[in-house]
């Protein structure tokens, strides 16, 4: 199958849009427990999120492509994350970052939702009760992986 | 989410005469700098506040109920996720109220409550670092962040060295600790404390005398001791309004009466009094650490030689029918507690921590209430924000220091 | 195994605040319902100025059933050193309520931090306080139903206690029980065809293992 010039140009675009893309995932600050300390440390000079493209985490979720749902999701927050999560514009892409937000965790009981993709749909699940920072940073080089290889994240990649 | 439909009055507060020209806003949960899910929903008039009413319950977990339904030393690590700034406190205090039921706070051996104190004062730094660093971005003052949390990785590298985990390293243990020191700790703590004060001299060279940092903090949420006492302020809230409570000097545990250090005070109560005493209590917390680091030269053993609460050593179970009897008995039963209640207290980085525990002779715990100190703290709010503008709730809010886990639970 | 699958063993002690363990840790006062308010404004009047904690048990098997606890801690409201301070007392005062009449004066007006606290008692236990200014849920929802630390309420709540737990739990968002699809499904029915791997230890059925 031959590939038209003007389709080469438009494949070159979109390559070049998806690098942009996944080069600047800018972060939704939805810390909620103690997976935020650890997402503090990784925006900390040690592990530095920066470096990776997340430069800043913004407050309001109309400025964020990235929500990372870190910590136990209660009862009267679930509500909330759906909200925020509708409020961000596409594409956007949720990490769960850590064993509360990704199943519960250790909390199996009436208080915590068991697990936030009973509520947002999650693209990477980081295991861990924290998870290091590592883990976190490990979760954003998956998600830019995703990027790049064309899931554009949002209700338009879920069929 | 959704603000009241009216604010009831808050109770215990001189209520103003509003303007009747009043907005209603609501801060949080979603908020930048609300140190977690707090929403804090005020009637201002212009930026000035008039009435000052929170919600919480944001991140209620219903850690006081799973503890309930596990054993005694599994119950420990939910309770270790209430303060998530201070894990091992929380585990400390839970761990001291059990062996006051089991009465073993005697035998407990001397080197296992000298690493219990390291573990806690490390603990306290760490936790104290991430205060500042988020009371300074809160007020805009980002370049401390990155200083402040390079120190803290320092500490975190010697709670999980010795415990396992940076957060959550369920280290203690009812009877002792968790495995003693490994090989090589002692210089690396070493190491910590030689560079420290030199650390914290950068840490208070950033902020200490910086103009704009003392103008938003001075006379700010002033609180008189009388508030004080009214609002059950405990911790550097209570004591930067001059009233020198610390749990530790009041009600020592875990040998702190043997242990050399000052309590800081100071009398002005406001923001900035709060900030200077828990720099004060870091390098105390570091005091303290000098003086454990001696007495970890002498070997011995870190936990009780009770066969009914102390698992045995690994090597003993495949020669020893009793260790490995007593090994099953304690992984698929665990042990059980004497029936009785008991109040224990310690001295948390936030204020007096204190766990109710009631057992019933079971062996789960039959019931965990927590005194949560930043739950009583940020009451206060309801009266210090009033007459003040918003710009310095977050100021205040910053300055008691919550931590949702714990005022949630 | 999560020890909350497991049985627990029958406890020893209907009512653990008889027991007193050998443990000087607070003064403890019991009253009845009717005579909380007057015994903490005695101790108030006494200096027992700060109230530290409101709480409650639930003693699902003793009569009274309930038991709200309130400590208090005698400190100056004035500045003091560390000497000045010294020990000072602690006290703890017990009521008693009856499962069928849960209601206790409030004492929200003589401590203000004591709002919350019985919000949180009201949330949680299904225990009123007369006379407080605004008794709502504080941790669950608004329009929760039940009172999740009383000894009678599932730990899952109500609703997942209905729910079969998951022998293994995984978390999917695909229900248990989907037969798989797409590209696994292909690959299982080219392991079926491919037949077992050389070194696996078949079980003939005769009882003993052969290996080929």
């Amino acid at each position: 199958m031959e590939m038209m010039p003007g389709e080469f140009l438009l494949g070159k675009l979109d390559d070049v849009a998806r690098w942009a893309q996944s080069s600047s995932v800018w972060p939704l600050t939805m810390g909620l427990a103690c997976c935020a300390i650890e997402m503090m440390s990784v925006q900390a000079p040690q592990y530095d999120i920066a470096r990776l493209g997340s430069e800043v985490f913004r407050a309001s979720p109309r400025q964020a492509d990235l929500m990372i749902v870190s910590g136990r999701v209660a009862q009267k927050m679930g509500p909330i994350i759906k909200r925020l999560y509708d409020q961000m514009a596409d594409p956007k892409w949720v990490i769960s970052m850590g064993a509360c937000a990704s199943s519960g965790g250790v909390f199996d009981n009436y208080a915590i939702i068991q697990g936030v993709d009973t509520i947002v749909p999650v693209d990477v699940y980081v295991p861990g009760c924290p998870p290091t920072p590592d883990g976190l940073l490990y979760a954003i080089t998956l998600i830019q992986q995703q990027i790049r290889q064309g899931g554009r994240g949002g209700i338009l990649a879920r069929a | 989410m959704k603000a009241p439909a009216a604010i009831p009055p808050p109770m215990g507060v001189d209520v103003v005469e509003t303007t009747g020209n009043t907005m209603t806003l609501s801060l949080g949960p979603q908020h930048p700098s609300t140190h977690g899910v707090l929403q804090v929903v005020v009637e201002v008039s212009g930026e000035t506040i008039e009435r000052a009413e929170m919600e919480i319950g944001y991140l209620h977990t219903g850690i006081e109920k799973s503890a309930e339904n596990l054993f005694w030393t599994q119950a420990q690590t939910v309770i270790e996720r209430m303060d998530y700034l201070n894990p091992v406190g929380n585990a400390l205090c839970y761990v001291l109220a059990a062996e006051q039921l089991l009465g073993v706070t005697e035998r407990i051996p001397p080197r296992a409550q000298a690493i219990r104190v390291l573990m806690t004062e490390l603990t306290r730094i760490s936790s104290h670092c991430v205060w500042l660093g988020t009371h300074g971005i809160d007020l805009g003052a980002i370049s401390a962040f990155w200083y402040i949390f390079d120190i803290r990785e320092n500490v975190l590298d010697l709670v999980e060295l010795a415990g396992g985990a940076r957060m959550h390293p369920n280290y203690l243990r009812i009877g002792g600790v968790n495995g003693d020191v490994p090989e090589g700790y002692l210089a690396k703590l070493d190491e910590l404390i030689a560079k420290f004060p030199q650390r914290m001299r950068e840490m208070r060279s950033l902020l200490q005398n910086n103009p704009i940092w003392r103008d938003r903090t001075i006379d700010v949420g002033v609180v008189t001791p009388e508030d004080a006492i009214r609002w059950s302020l405990t911790g550097p809230a209570l004591r930067a309004s001059g009233i020198a409570y610390d749990v530790r000097k009041a009600f020592p545990y875990c040998g702190y009466d043997t242990y050399d250090f000052d309590v800081p005070v100071r009398t002005e109560g406001d923001a900035y009094a709060r900030f200077l005493v828990r720099l004060d209590e870091m390098d105390q917390a570091m005091r303290i650490i000098s003086q454990v680091r001696k007495r970890l030269d002498t070997p011995g053993p870190i936990m009780i030689d009770d066969p009914k609460i102390a698992p045995p050593a690994k090597e003993t179970i495949a020669l020893s029918m009793e260790a490995l009897i007593h090994h099953f008995k304690l992984v698929s039963e665990g042990f059980r507690v004497p029936p009785g209640d008991v109040y224990q207290a310690i001295e948390s980085p936030r204020g007096e921590l204190a766990y109710y525990l009631v057992s019933n002779g079971n062996n789960r715990p039959y019931r965990v209430r927590t005194r949560p100190p930043s739950m009583y703290n940020l009451q206060a709010l309801k009266q210090m924000a009033i007459g003040n503008l918003i710009a310095d709730v977050v100021v205040m809010i910053g300055s008691l220091d919550p931590v949702f886990g714990e005022v949630d639970r | 195994m999560p020890s909350s699958q497991s049985p627990s063993i029958a406890g020893t002690a209907l009512d653990p605040t008889s027991v007193r363990p050998p443990v000087a840790d607070a003064e403890i006062v019991r009253v009845a319902p009717a005579e909380v308010r007057e015994t903490l404004v005695r101790l108030k009047a006494e200096g027992c100025s700060m109230l530290l904690d409101v709480g409650a048990v639930d003693y699902l098997e003793r009569e009274p059933r309930f038991d709200v606890v309130y400590h208090l801690l005698a400190l100056p409201a004035v500045a003091a050193s560390v000497a000045q301070i010294g020990t000072p007392r602690r006290v703890r005062v017990l009521a008693g309520v009856p499962g069928n009449a849960t209601a206790l004066p409030s004492v929200a007006d003589l401590w203000p931090n004591a709002d919350w606290a019985e919000r949180e008692i009201f949330d949680l236990f299904g225990i009123t306080f007369e006379g407080h200014p605004d008794l709502r849920r504080i941790q669950m929802p608004e329009d929760w139903q039940g009172y999740p630390l009383r000894k009678d309420y599932p730990l899952r709540g109500p609703a997942r206690e209905a729910t079969p737990r998951p022998a293994f739990a995984l978390k999917s968002n695909v229900p248990a029980g989907t037969p798989p699809a797409g590209r696994v499904a292909a690959a299982l029915q080219k392991q079926r065809e491919r037949g077992p791997a050389d070194d696996v230890v078949r079980d003939t059925g005769t009882g003993e293992k052969s290996s080929t």
